[in-house]
């Protein structure tokens, strides 16, 4: 059996000792765990019963009752959003999953076809043209731009390719080949627009992965284990609340018992007491008083100093 | 004297002649083509080039054999044969051999300026240059600082001087778009070569300003439809056009307005030998019509063997050894692409 003691509790040992009663477990069999607690004013200490889930170890008052059942609804509430988030991130996921598979066919495809473009350029204009076309380049003319976009609470990055400045390179080829470096040029544009998509779609993929990871985790815990750790401090919270009532009710009624059998013993006292005065009023009549007479017979018990035998 | 070359020809040039027209019999066949096509992968190209000229080249290659590495080794081929033939010429045929390689040296000449100009490493640069467009300064091109100094260098250093100076200006060269300062320098080149040939006389001069101007032709239809739609005005268009060719001067005027692809088709319909080339193009298509030009270049090419005692025969060799290969490169590519489908497309049989 496992305990979590909250730090800074001072006599453990005492906390052991009361606790050993209440569980009815042997004070050597309890096991000491420090661990740091999750919620953040309260600091609980966890109590794991064998065979069930945990509950948090609190003060069962009608108060506590109120603020656990105020919990409860707010994790159910919780998880079922959660779930929502999670069913529709899903959906998304799917959705992307499919493009990419397209997007990287289209790309092989597309890839071929440009390097095929490259080769035919080559032919015509001289195979110096790679390196004619290289040399003239100052700064890249097309250029990638990430943004972000929030698909059902998720942040996913964006790329999309924009042209910035005026390539000089309309005239490569006066002489020859022109027309064929011009397609090339198309066609690696046209590459490098179903690149820049496929990195797109390949990191949202990867993004969406892990928040689907996270959401299904949160679920999963809330499902799990706070919402029957809840449930079970309300079960426990209830049961002691009953039984504190019928503590109460007990020793209520053992006290009525009690105070009934005071007053029976006092009028059973008073009774005595004027059965006895009438008894002495009638023995006085008589010239005798048995009260004293009793009380004659009763001192020759004791010593009396007159009396010398 | 034309007609009399048979008699003092092989004095000076028949050695090499000769050379020549063993070289241009080991060109690839038509057969040789099919062969290559059929290949799966680029180590049966490289088997079945082993059983051509070009075994010794690719033999030492290991595989995974790369398709720049095979353009390579043809290439480097090229450049041996050259050499072997430019140390055994006398003049003139020296100088008609360094002329054939001007224009490759003005591709690295402007290859280095804007590689420099944009900061580039000198060694990466000059291993990006044409090896037959090599000379010995072409390195102390890369150590100028800015337009000015290359000017100056590109004077007192190059070959190519003499096309600078008469063209462009040092203040042309800064703000002048480097593609329009290649093309004014091949239209110096060419209008020399020109001059060269015209000099040299006899059957030299019929077939190379024949050749000489379908070139210039091709290229100034080439500049006219690429030019359609960019920033190259009218009269930069016409300025780039050589001043000698079948289309000069009334088809540059004509030309020099073009604003679509049909309306230069209609200008070059009015001369018969370009007639046919735009033929094979259906209306609006322009992607073929530099197969079809190359075509009709091979076929020109051939035809200069057929007359002996010349100094065509050497600037024929070196087109047709080019194209060749331009196809070799052609076909591996597709092979390796796994394009097989589309090698047809561009492959120029020469016999």
């Amino acid at each position: 059996m496992w305990l979590s003691i909250k730090r800074g509790a001072q006599n453990f040992s005492s906390h052991l000792r009361s606790l050993d009663g209440l569980l009815g477990v042997h004070r050597s069999q309890i096991k000491i765990k420090f661990s740091v607690k999750t919620s953040r004013r309260i600091r609980h200490l966890i109590v794991k019963m064998s065979g069930q889930s945990q509950r948090l170890n609190v003060v069962p008052t009608v108060t506590m009752l109120g603020i656990m059942k105020a919990r409860l609804v707010g994790a159910t509430r919780g998880h079922a959003l959660l779930k929502k988030k999670s069913d529709a991130l899903t959906v998304q996921f799917r959705a992307i999953l499919k493009k990419i598979v397209s997007t990287k066919e289209s790309m092989g495809e597309i890839m071929k076809s440009s390097a095929f473009a490259l080769t035919e350029a080559k032919y015509v204009a001289g195979e110096n043209i790679k390196h004619i076309v290289l040399e003239n380049v100052q700064n890249a003319s097309l250029k990638v731009r990430s943004r972000q976009e929030n698909v059902a609470g998720v942040k996913l990055p964006k790329f999309e390719y924009f042209t910035e400045g005026e390539t000089k390179n309309d005239l490569t080829g006066l002489a020859r080949g022109g027309q064929q470096v011009q397609q090339c040029r198309a066609a690696y544009v046209k590459a490098i627009e179903v690149l820049v998509e496929l990195a797109s779609l390949q990191t949202s993929f990867l993004t969406l992965d892990e928040a689907i990871k996270t959401t299904n985790r949160r679920v999963n815990a809330l499902e799990n284990v706070v919402k029957p750790r809840m449930e079970n401090t309300i079960t426990y919270i209830k049961g002691e609340l009953d039984e504190l009532e019928r503590e109460d009710f007990f020793r209520l009624k053992k006290i009525q018992g009690y105070k009934k059998r005071e007053i029976e013993k006092q009028m059973a006292a008073a009774k005595q007491y004027a059965e006895e005065q009438v008894a002495e009023k009638v023995s006085l009549k008589k010239g005798i008083s048995i009260n004293s007479a009793h009380n004659l017979l009763s001192k020759t018990v004791e010593k009396d100093e007159d009396i010398i035998f | 004297m034309y007609g009399f070359e048979a008699l003092t020809f092989n004095i000076h040039g028949g050695y090499l002649e000769a050379v020549v027209r063993g070289h241009r019999s080991s060109l690839l066949t038509a057969s040789d083509y099919n062969n290559l096509c059929q290949c799966e992968t680029l180590d049966d190209i490289k088997m079945h080039l082993s059983a051509t000229e070009y075994g010794p080249y690719l033999q030492n290659e290991p595989s995974p054999l790369h398709t720049t590495t095979i353009v390579e080794k043809c290439t480097l081929k090229l450049v041996d044969e050259y050499k072997h033939m430019l140390c055994q010429a006398t003049e003139p045929l020296s100088t008609f051999l360094e002329y054939i390689t001007y224009g490759h040296m003005i591709d690295n000449v402007v290859l280095i300026v804007t590689g420099t100009l944009h900061e580039r490493d000198v060694q990466e640069l000059l291993e990006k240059c044409h090896p037959l467009g090599m000379f010995d300064s072409i390195a102390s091109l890369a150590v100028a600082q800015n337009m000015r100094e290359l000017y100056r260098l590109v004077l007192v250093d190059t070959p190519l001087a003499p096309y600078f100076s008469e063209c462009i200006t040092s203040e042309d060269l800064d703000d002048m778009n480097i593609e329009i300062m290649r093309n004014t320098l091949y239209k110096a080149y060419l209008e020399d070569f020109y001059k060269f040939c015209k000099k040299l006389g006899g059957a030299t001069a019929e077939i190379m300003t024949d050749l000489l101007a379908f070139e210039a032709d091709k290229r100034a239809v080439n500049i006219t439809i690429n030019s359609i739609g960019t920033e190259l005005t009218r009269d930069d268009r016409k300025k780039l056009y050589s001043n000698f060719g079948l289309l000069y001067p009334y088809g540059h005027e004509e030309l020099a307005v073009c604003e679509d692809v049909d309306q230069v088709r209609a200008a070059l319909e009015k001369y018969p030998a370009y007639q046919s080339i735009f033929a094979k193009l259906s209306y609006g298509e322009s992607q073929m019509l530099d197969k079809a030009f190359y075509e009709e270049e091979v076929k020109r090419l051939c035809l200069a063997f057929e007359q002996q005692f010349h100094y065509g025969v050497f600037f024929a060799y070196m087109r047709l050894r080019e194209q060749e290969i331009r196809n070799l490169m052609w076909i591996s590519e597709c092979v390796a692409q796994n394009q097989k489908s589309r090698v047809h497309d561009s492959v120029v049989f020469i016999f």
